[in-house]
């Protein structure tokens, strides 16, 4: 198996006033080379956590605790010096929430895709840079400075920049969030065939379920800092066996009858201090059993995928 | 039509873009007529640029038509601010840029009144308070700022706000898109719930047909400024008759038509007949020079030559 980038069990700490928040609580994921895999999950639920681990570009009061993440075979964690600059440099490209606050405010577009493409890189391979991303207009565009693009373009510009060493993973973090919702689909199109023509794998983080099955291969449902589910996104949505993956997909309009009523998830997502000792869904849950609250429930193999739940068993999907 | 709190009359507008030496006529809304009754919502839906946030900020007065007319309450719209204040309102995607960051959420809600001059202080404190809880937050968060708000708390303030002079008529622009599925689920539910209970005309705006279809009553189809098929919900997406419309159900999973899908967006606007033609599976030789007028077929109007799919075609 090419496994590009192998987390398993996962434990990240903040430290606050309030005193630690357990951001990931044992967190696992595969993600093989080439291969597309969205994160969904409510606010909260560690999604961007898991993401800025890869990098380890985990903020000052994040602790590392057990558990391993390792990236085309080297542990993230004890990267240094020049092979943690490489990981970041080549091996991966992010893309965030707020293009315009990514992108470098007092460097024009130009100079700063000619920084990050590979040395000997000119004019006239950013100019393809910024036509492969779409952008028509990249003369101008490669002239500008960030605040003189609207939030699409940007995007695309931050794109670019994450494609411009050839990484092998792409980490996209609720990239179109911020964005006009209507133009939404084509930023999402475009990183997806990015992608694809390069051979790049994609991790893309979304609360956006539709997105998500239009994207990706492969789909991780996180709650309270654990991957509770984890498969080929078809099969997940078409037949979750977690509550919480139900419950998320319940909460979507699309399905109902015509008049019918969705149903938010009732209660709040936690906000764990330490190791959760039942399952942290446990309160929210339509299904839960005394078990839930008391034991915690861990990863079994159901029907090709991974799921944390104590009842995974009982709702395994009937075979096809 | 009667009894529509708000109605546009065969609108039209045009911008000016571009640069000084090349501009531009964007044509952002074309012969557009629609109407909205008290105690319904109306959802409006197509792509980027398709003209949406152009309507409704026709229908709010914020933008004037080049031509056509917009009739408010049975009578022309009018203009002075003084007239409309309380009576019309809106509620946007992004809930940040339509609260003051430096001022209470309470305060914020409070503020329509203040403007339109209703009520007294006490009368508006307890308002404000009834509001608040109206949308389901606790009347403490009054005393807080927007950035210690989760988005979806945000969105219900900026709710709240539109909401509390009662107004006729409410524009949601893209009101969901930017909050969590269970939060986007909450929000939902809440402009049904208020809407039946305080009867006000809606026009909902959206990209995201599963949310229009959620909440609107009757829906409009845009698609380059024009309105290309109008009908009910129920009607709409039983059976959609426009080529776009299906085009849209399919990119977005609501009906399995392989053959509906469109050809992408980057395609140019075909500037004679049907301005779908360079995108449409089943565009004719009389697609490509005639402009199809809407007209009714059945329970819905559409401007299509063939709505019932292409001879030869199932
Ligand atoms: N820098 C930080 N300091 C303290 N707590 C944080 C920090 N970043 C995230 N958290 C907390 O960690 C948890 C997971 O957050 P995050 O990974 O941002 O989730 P998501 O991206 O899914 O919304 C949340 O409870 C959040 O409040
Ligand atoms: N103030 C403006 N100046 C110039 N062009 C505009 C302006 N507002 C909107 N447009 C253009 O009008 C068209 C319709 O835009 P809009 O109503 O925002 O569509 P939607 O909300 O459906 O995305 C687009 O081509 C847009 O670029
Ligand atoms: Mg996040
Ligand atoms: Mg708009």
């Amino acid at each position: 198996m090419n496994a590009l980038v192998a987390i398993s069990d996962l434990v990240v700490d903040f430290r606050t006033r309030q005193g630690p928040v357990r951001a990931l609580d044992g967190a696992s994921l595969a993600v093989r080379e080439g291969e597309k895999v969205g994160l969904v999950g409510e606010s909260g639920s560690g999604k961007s956590t898991l993401a800025m681990a890869l990098g380890r570009l985990l903020p000052p009061n994040a602790e590392w605790g057990s558990g391993e993440l390792m990236v085309a075979g080297v542990s993230v964690r004890d990267l240094e010096g020049a092979a943690l600059r490489r990981l970041r440099s080549h091996t991966l490209g992010y893309v965030f929430q707020d293009p315009i606050g990514t992108l470098d405010p007092t460097m024009r577009v130009a100079r700063q895709l000619a920084a990050v493409m590979e040395a000997g890189a000119g004019a006239a391979d950013v100019s393809s840079l910024l036509a492969d991303v779409g952008l028509q207009d990249h003369h101008r565009i490669a002239r500008s400075y960030p605040h003189e693009l609207s939030g699409g373009m940007a995007q695309r510009v931050s794109i670019a920049m994450a494609l411009a060493a050839n990484p092998k993973l792409i980490v996209a973090d609720e990239p179109t969030a911020s964005l006009d919702a209507s133009i939404r689909g084509q930023i999402l199109d475009l990183l997806v065939s990015l992608c694809a023509a390069h051979g790049t794998a994609l991790v893309l983080l979304s609360h956006d379920l539709r997105a998500i099955a239009h994207c990706c291969d492969r789909v991780a449902v996180m709650y309270g800092g654990r991957t509770v589910e984890v498969g080929a996104t078809a099969e997940v949505f078409a037949e979750p066996v977690h509550p919480y993956t139900e419950a998320l997909l319940r909460a979507a309009p699309g399905q109902e009858r015509l008049g019918g009523r969705i149903e938010p998830i009732p209660g709040l997502p936690p906000i764990l201090t330490g190791r959760a000792e039942g399952c942290a869904f446990e309160p929210r849950c339509r299904h839960r059993i005394d078990a839930c609250a008391l034991a915690r429930p861990e990863s079994s193999e159901i029907a090709a995928r991974q799921v944390i739940c104590h009842r995974a068993e009982e709702r395994r999907p009937a075979a096809p | 039509m009667t009894g529509s709190v708000v109605e546009l009359r065969s609108v039209d507008v045009h911008f000016a873009s571009g640069p000084l030496w090349a501009r531009r006529r964007v044509h952002a809304a074309r012969e557009v007529s629609l109407g909205v009754a008290a105690g319904e919502t109306l959802g409006l839906v197509g792509e980027s640029g398709s003209g949406k946030t152009t309507t409704g900020k026709v229908c709010l007065g914020l933008i004037r038509p080049t031509t056509g007319d917009v009739v408010f309450d049975g009578h022309p719209f009018d203009y002075r601010r003084r007239a409309r204040r309380g009576a019309l309102a809106a509620v946007l995607q992004h809930p940040q840029w339509s609260l003051n960051p430096r001022l209470h959420v309470g305060t914020s809600v409070a503020e329509p009144l203040v403007i339109a001059g209703i009520g007294g202080r006490e009368e508006t404190r307890r308002q404000t308070g009834e509001m608040l809880e109206r949308v389901g937050l606790q009347p403490v968060l009054a005393k807080r700022y927007p950035h210690e708000l989760s988005g979806g708390q945000r969105q219900r303030v900026a709710i709240a706000r539109a909401l509390i002079t009662h107004p006729k008529f409410v524009v949601f622009d893209e009101a969901v898109s930017a909050l969590d599925v269970s939060v986007q689920a909450q929000i939902l539910n809440l402009i049904r719930e208020l809407q039946a209970e305080a009867g006000f005309a809606a026009l909902f705006i959206s990209h995201d047909l599963a949310a229009v279809r959620y909440v609107a009553d009757r829906i409009v189809v845009m698609y380059a400024g024009e309105v290309v098929e109008s009908a009910t919900a129920e009607t709409l997406y039983g059976r959609g008759r426009h080529p776009y419309t299906r085009g849209l159900q399919a990119a977005s999973d609501l009906i399995e038509d392989e053959d509906a899908r469109l050809a992408d967006a980057s395609e140019e606007i075909a500037s004679e007949g049907c301005p779908l033609t360079p995108r449409c599976p089943i565009a004719t030789d009389l697609c490509r020079t005639t402009h199809p007028a809407l007209r009714p077929l059945g329970d819905t109007l559409v401007a299509c030559h063939h709505p019932e799919g292409r001879a030869g075609q199932s």
